[in-house]
């Protein structure tokens, strides 16, 4: 080799070396998107085609995949990313998880990755991941048809010594691989079981735990938890508040330990998670379930407004296998540091048809109120509730006082915006 | 405490600020902040004013961006009124989209695509469009259609009209009321109240001249007549007239006459007149009307049976139908020997209750005037005006058509038929040997009939639209465009049985494009069809496009004429059952209703602009000219004129 070609070859090594890679989004969020141009990161969306001629028109760098037919084709979505310049992938919602994982598992060279991130998406498995960790989680088994919902109800409630003529205790049912709360039942009597579809079958059966619920969000990297937010359930699907009040937060030494030993369980490495727990009194903790995605009910936006981060990046910089320590110390508050409370109402009309809306005053002159976005919608019928998700509008709020947070949020939870 | 406009103008700025700071793919996300603000500054005092200072940035910060208006230039001001009556969204985004357009016509803002000059005219446009809700009348319909956004609407056009030149304003509408009233339509409800706005608008600065032309149309429908003038109550007019001298009430006659010539609009007091004149003067009638030779000549023939029919049916609750009159006896139509004792069966026709409330529901309640009256009445005018019938709201191009044929050309069969649905409730027609009555028949496309339409098509556009939908039916299935078989059969004999159709049946593909405007020009183009005149009205099939070329629809119009202008260009003067034949197709294909030769009511075009619009018509097979001598830059011009518009819309092979 000539002296000349030599020094040709080094200087493309140290190019290749100090070229930006990419972050492929898996899944379609517009925060996501503003969050990793907003920290100067190359980044490729991979989404649903729909939102193809969007991204043309706003040169927003895109693959069209569809994530909920299963393919051969994960290998040539990698390849694809990879000649673009893609080292990781942060997943966005539910059914791009194991996706992410898969292109995970490839960027990173650990098989293990993908499997990890199935893991995520089988309530079944997980409980059974959880249970055989030593987390404490209910009593459940999987079904596959209404007879299996039956005898499970049955025999749970023979275990509780309940006699003939005794008001059963519930348990709940939830489609295996669904988001959230989509499909999720709760079943007190042999004739609820025929709400059930067809199609949530297989479904997870569990009993029902007793104490309050809430959700924590748990930024990872390498495997230790950087922050973790909890978030308070005031009624769940309807109304949360970041962070939680005093009573749930002294228990955060627990709930930090009990998140880092999920973390280690699961052997989750990167990004976020965000799993539900029930806690009672004397402080016991129940594990509910745990979703590695983006959660739902404006909980990144709340932490954005309480912590004064953005929960989006976050998520891409915790993604990222290559980011430091001081990155991350610098990036993440103290989780006691915060002034105020964030909380926000999801709105959904409690009746069929829905002709006007109406704001009362009091709420839009209440200090805590900040804005809400819903709109006098044209008349129509109210579109069936799936899980939590197509609520009409969300109204936020922001405020010194956990129980002044907590009042507004329960009283108008039941108020009748629509009419 | 409600909170100031001040602090709701602040939180208006931060959200438009955090919008245009946003880049452009995220947009979205801020825009719902900026329309909630907007909102609330809509509802609150000077709310206007303060989002206008801002409109100049609108556009730049990306508040339309992503949605229907985001392109000033492609906006159209007849869609405005359905925004604002929309609830929610629509409206707010609609109302800062008028802003946006009053700072480009402010000059405050620029926009590459739309001049000062372009986003005026727009506003103008949109103001005569929605002048009800500039000065809410309180007529029946404006009272029961009151939608919650009118006090929003209000206060935007109250806002909007203060920073607009009530001069342009006035031209625009006198210009709207000219280019309504130049197709001489029967019905005449919008005419009148746009009149009655404009009434409202005039104040001190307006122009001399723009006073001058809206005084001749505020009179036109007050009084136009020294006499009727002075007195407006019709009761007092009708005293009045019993005690001047015949030299007055020739004057009196002579001016009323001409203002409704002018303006093809007619004064109660004209109706007084007239039933006066026929009981004390019946010579002076000819004055009453303005008649011309063929008029008099008409008159003087059917004198008894004028008398009856004005006794009869001219009423102030009817006084359009002295329009009618007057035309029909001009256009001779009672020398047709079955017309006179057709009218007279009308006026002693037993109606159908159905019918008659119908009927009623044309003329203000308290008149007094009977059914067969207004049916009457009706009878004249569209005898008197075929071409000034009209669809209304409806989707019955064909039926108004089919009425409008047959005055023109069958008074006898219309005189039938308006009967037979009146006094029966069906109708009969012969479709290829098979009976087809209309009472059996259920649906057509206007089930639930708009009733703003004049009597006569009241009574039987129901009838029509079904058998019309029937015939269609039948021919379905038969893999070629119905119409060549139904348009014969529906409108009569008048209809030529050639049939030419750009498409395709089978597929719906544009087929042979080039030999369909051939044939087109070899049947009807002078300079191509040896000569042969079109003799009965056309029944063509057109695309509708809008301003932009896009296409909207098929409609169904007739050709009526095909004549040289006065600049000695050859065009299709046409019949155009919406009443408003002057909307624009886009690429500079705008219909003229005056000015180029057209006679009251119709509508032309140049020949070839026509041709690049029509994708059927029927023609004479024993009739054709030279197809192979038409030019083939004539035929590409047409062609790129259709690929470039409606083509769009269709596969060309």
């Amino acid at each position: 080799m000539e002296l000349d070609q030599l020094e040709l070859n080094t200087s493309i090594e140290e190019a290749e070396k100090t070229k930006p890679y990419y972050t492929a989004l898996v899944g379609w969020s517009v925060q996501a998107i503003e969050a990793a141009a907003r920290m100067n990161r190359p980044f490729i969306v991979v989404g649903p085609a729909e939102f193809q001629p969007y991204a043309e028109k706003h040169d927003i760098p895109f693959v069209g995949w569809d994530f909920n037919k299963l393919n051969e084709g994960s290998d040539q979505l990698y390849k694809q990313l990879r000649d673009m310049g893609a080292e990781l992938a942060v997943p966005l919602y539910e059914e791009c998880v194991e996706w992410a994982g898969a292109l995970n598992a490839r960027f990173r060279e650990d098989p293990k990755v993908f499997n990890r991130s199935l893991l995520l998406r089988d309530k079944g498995m997980m409980k059974r991941k959880a249970q055989i960790s030593g987390i404490k989680v209910g009593v459940f088994e999987e079904a596959r048809d209404k007879e299996d919902v039956e005898r499970f109800l049955k025999r749970v409630n023979e275990a509780l010594l309940k006699l003939e003529g005794d008001h059963f205790d519930p348990i709940h049912v939830k489609p295996l691989d669904k988001a959230g709360s989509v499909g999720h039942l709760a079943v007190y009597t042999k004739e609820d079981i025929n709400q059930i579809q067809d199609t949530d079958f297989p479904l997870l059966m569990e009993s029902h735990l007793d104490g309050q619920e809430f959700s924590c969000e748990a930024f990872i990297h390498k495997g230790k938890v950087q922050f973790l937010n909890i978030t308070e359930y005031v009624r769940l699907g309807y109304s949360n508040f970041v962070p939680a009040s005093p009573s749930l937060e002294e228990k955060r030494p627990l709930i930090e330990k009990a998140v880092q030993q999920l973390v280690d369980a699961f052997e989750i490495e990167y990004g976020v998670i965000h799993p539900e727990y029930f806690i009672t009194q004397d402080g016991t903790l129940h594990f509910g379930e745990v979703a590695a995605r983006v959660p739902g009910g404006h909980i990144f936006e709340l932490i954005e407004r309480a912590y004064g981060f953005s929960a989006y990046e976050a998520q891409i910089l915790c993604s990222d296998p290559s980011t430091t320590e001081e990155e991350l110390k610098e990036f993440f508050p103290d989780p006691y540091d915060y002034q105020n409370y964030a909380g926000c109402l999801m709105v959904h009309p409690s009746i069929e048809y829905v002709e006007d809306l109406k704001i009362p005053e009091e709420l839009e002159d209440h200090p805590y109120f900040e804005k809400h976005d819903m709109f006098t919608p044209p008349q129509g019928k109210v579109a069936e509730r799936v899980g939590f998700g197509n609520h009409y509008g969300t109204i936020f709020f922001f405020g010194r006082d956990s129980e002044e947070m907590r009042d507004l949020l329960e009283t108008y939870e039941t108020y009748n915006f629509y009419i | 405490m409600p909170q100031t406009t001040g602090a709701l103008a602040e939180r208006f700025i931060y959200a438009l600020d955090q919008l245009a700071q946003a880049p452009s793919f995220v947009k979205s996300k801020y825009q719902t902040d900026v329309y909630q603000e907007a909102n609330r500054l809509i509802d609150a005092d000077d709310g206007f004013e303060n989002l206008y200072q801002h409109a100049a940035r609108f556009e730049e910060a990306g508040v339309f961006q992503d949605g229907p208006w985001e392109s000033a230039e492609k906006l159209q001001p007849p869609l405005v009124a359905g925004s604002l009556k929309a609830k929610g969204l629509p409206m707010i985004i609609e109302v800062l989209s008028e802003l946006r357009m009053l700072a480009i016509a402010e000059g405050k803002a620029s926009n590459t695509n739309v001049t000062r000059t372009m986003a005026e005219e727009f506003l103008n446009e949109v103001m005569v469009l929605n002048l009800n809700l500039l000065f809410p009348d309180a007529s029946e319909s404006a009272r029961i259609e009151k939608h919650e956004n009118d006090e929003k609407a209000e206060k935007l056009f109250t806002f909007l009209s203060t920073h607009l030149s009530s001069t342009a304003l006035i031209q625009t509408l006198i210009h709207e009321i000219k280019r309504l009233t130049a197709q001489r339509p029967i019905m005449i409800k919008r005419i009148v109240s746009m009149i009655r706005m404009a009434k409202e608008m005039v104040s001190q600065d307006t122009e001399k001249n723009d006073t001058t032309e809206l005084k001749q149309f505020i009179s036109a429908i007050e009084g136009p007549s020294p006499l009727s003038g002075q007195f407006k109550d019709v009761h007092a007019y009708r005293s009045q007239l019993k005690t001047i001298p015949r030299a007055d009430l020739i004057s009196e006659s002579v001016a009323l006459a001409t203002s409704m010539r002018d303006t093809g609009l007619v004064a109660p007091h004209h109706a007084t007149l007239l039933r006066f004149l026929s009981k004390q003067n019946p010579g002076l009638l000819t004055y009453a009307l303005s008649l011309n030779s063929k008029g008099s000549a008409n008159l003087e023939e059917n004198r008894e049976l004028v008398i009856q029919l004005i006794r009869s049916s001219i009423f102030p609750g009817t006084r359009q139908a002295v329009y009618g009159l007057a035309m029909m006896l001009e256009r001779g139509v009672l020398s047709h020997s079955p017309v006179a004792p057709g009218l007279r069966r009308l006026i002693e026709l037993d109606i159908r209750p159905d019918v008659r409330n119908a009927l009623y529901s044309t003329t203000n309640t308290g008149e007094g005037v009977t059914a067969n009256s207004i049916l009457v009445a009706g009878t004249i005018q569209v005898l008197g005006q075929p071409l000034g019938v009209g669809q209304g709201f409806n989707p019955t191009c064909q039926a108004a058509r089919g009425i409008s044929l047959w005055a023109q050309h069958a008074p006898g069969f219309l005189l039938e038929i308006i009967p037979r649905a009146a006094r029966d409730g069906d109708l009969d027609f012969t479709f290829e040997g098979a009976q087809i009555h209309s009472k059996d028949l259920k649906g057509g496309l206007a089930p639930d009939l708009d009733k703003e339409l004049d009597p006569v098509s009241l009574v039987l556009v129901p009838h029509l639209d079904k058998i019309y939908s029937e015939m269609m039916t039948r021919v379905a299935l038969r893999g070629e465009d119905g119409h060549r078989w139904v348009n014969p059969a529906f409108y009569g004999n008048w209809v030529q049985k050639g049939f030419s159709s750009v498409f395709d049946p089978i597929t719906g593909y544009v087929l042979d494009y080039n030999g369909f405007i051939k044939l087109f020009y070899a049947t009807h183009h002078p300079d191509y069809n040896d000569d042969y005149e079109l003799i009965y009205p056309n029944p063509v099939g057109i695309f509708i496009t809008n301003v932009h070329g896009k296409l909207l629809g098929l409609h169904a119009v007739s050709i009526t004429r095909i004549a040289k202008d006065p600049q000695g260009i050859y065009r299709i003067y046409f019949y155009n059952p919406n009443n408003d034949g002057s909307q624009n197709w886009g690429q500079n294909i705008e219909p003229s209703v005056n000015g180029s030769g057209e006679q009251e009511g119709e509508s032309s075009l140049p020949f070839d602009a026509f041709t690049s619009r029509l994708y059927a018509f029927h023609y004479n097979p024993y009739e054709q000219g030279d197809a192979y001598a038409v030019e083939n830059t004539i035929v590409q011009n047409i062609r790129t004129l259709a690929q470039e518009s409606w083509g769009r819309d269709y596969t060309w092979v």
